[in-house]
């Protein structure tokens, strides 16, 4: 065991640019400086319409990623952004906006500087990180 | 003059609406009924609270009110495919003719999915001590995504209480809407139903 740990550090230290993450059945790619938000009660164009404009008023989206930095499925329950990598977003700022469009936050991946973050929302509703390094394995 | 302005945005498009959107988001939301020409505009405060402007109608006896519309959402129920909720309504305002003071105080409750929605609705004018009621279901017979035009078909019934009698209606509605924009029509043979709401 001991001998495969600087094995194990070297490859998380390795890091990637690009997974996969999966919600609701649905294989989503990331890439770095994304992140995949699984909204609850997201049902209509018109909840998604109030999510992206929400994203296009922070100061931390990539609007030259998707559709003005946002992307929507609204079959799988999922909004999809991109960040702008001089920005370390915290994940508190994407929850945000989502709840100001009136959503709740159940699942949230960011990849930012090759480091995938896996959050999840507990029974208090706050948002707690639950795997960092994750590979698509892993998810 | 509303009556013109009305018709011209009828012909020009047609009217409906959420009581509450998002954070700083605004909407236009005009409807027209046998009973009604109600016309609004609000800017949600908060992603709970609505505040704005209403002009109302009221066909029947040709009276017009000028109302600050404030909408709350009481609760909201978020579950994965599916959204519930419930909102506290109110007007306060003066009859445009005479200046006499006028209120509505109403709520309403919804839960939807993608392919079903229930809502019911009762609001109370002060000016003629009406109660109206109004009853949605709604199927979509096919799902789309965030970009593609979504039909909706409505029957809804309403029940208005006034002068000790009731009055009944029931409306086939069919409701597209596409990104911000929704779009509702109605007809029953006697009475038509029209609705527009945008979001922006």
């Amino acid at each position: 065991m001991m001998k495969n740990l600087p094995i194990f550090f070297l490859l998380v230290g390795l890091g990637f640019s690009q997974s996969k993450v999966t919600i609701q059945d649905s294989e989503i790619e990331i890439n770095d400086n994304e992140a995949v938000v699984e909204v609850l009660g997201m049902v209509c164009s018109m909840c998604a319409f109030g999510i992206g404009e929400g994203f296009s008023q922070t100061n931390f989206i990539d609007k030259s990623k998707f559709s003005d930095g946002v992307s929507v499925d609204i079959d799988a329950q999922y909004v999809q952004i991109g960040l702008l990598d001089s920005e370390n977003v915290k994940p508190e700022k994407i929850v945000q906006v989502i709840e100001d469009a009136g959503y709740d936050v159940s699942l949230l991946f960011i990849l930012q500087n090759e480091k995938l973050t896996k959050f999840s929302t507990d029974k208090l509703g706050i948002l707690q990180p639950i795997a960092f390094n994750i590979t698509s394995d892993n998810i | 003059m509303f009556r013109i302005f009305f018709a011209l945005i009828i012909l020009l498009n047609s009217l409906s609406a959420h009581p509450v959107i998002f954070k700083n988001g605004k909407v236009f939301w005009i409807t027209q009924n046998s009973s009604f020409n109600d016309m609004r505009f609000g800017v949600s405060k908060t992603n709970s609270w609505l505040i704005g402007g209403r002009l109302l109608e009221d066909r029947k006896s040709n009276e017009t009110f000028a109302l600050v519309n404030n909408n709350y959402l009481a609760k909201r129920w978020n579950s994965r495919n599916s959204q519930a909720n419930l909102y506290l309504l109110s007007s306060v305002g003066l009859n445009t003719r005479n200046s006499k003071s006028m209120g509505t105080i109403g709520i309403h409750g919804d839960w939807e999915n993608r392919r079903f929605m229930v809502m019911q609705m009762i609001e109370y004018f002060s000016y003629n001590s009406a109660l109206v009621s109004n009853t949605r279901l709604a199927y979509s017979p096919y799902k789309v995504d965030y970009s593609k035009t979504s039909t909706w078909l409505i029957a809804h019934y309403r029940i208005e209480y006034s002068d000790n009698q009731y009055s009944y209606m029931f409306f086939p509605v069919i409701r597209l809407f596409k990104k911000n924009y929704l779009f509702e029509i109605g007809y029953n043979g006697n009475d038509s139903f029209l609705s527009f709401m945008t979001h922006f």
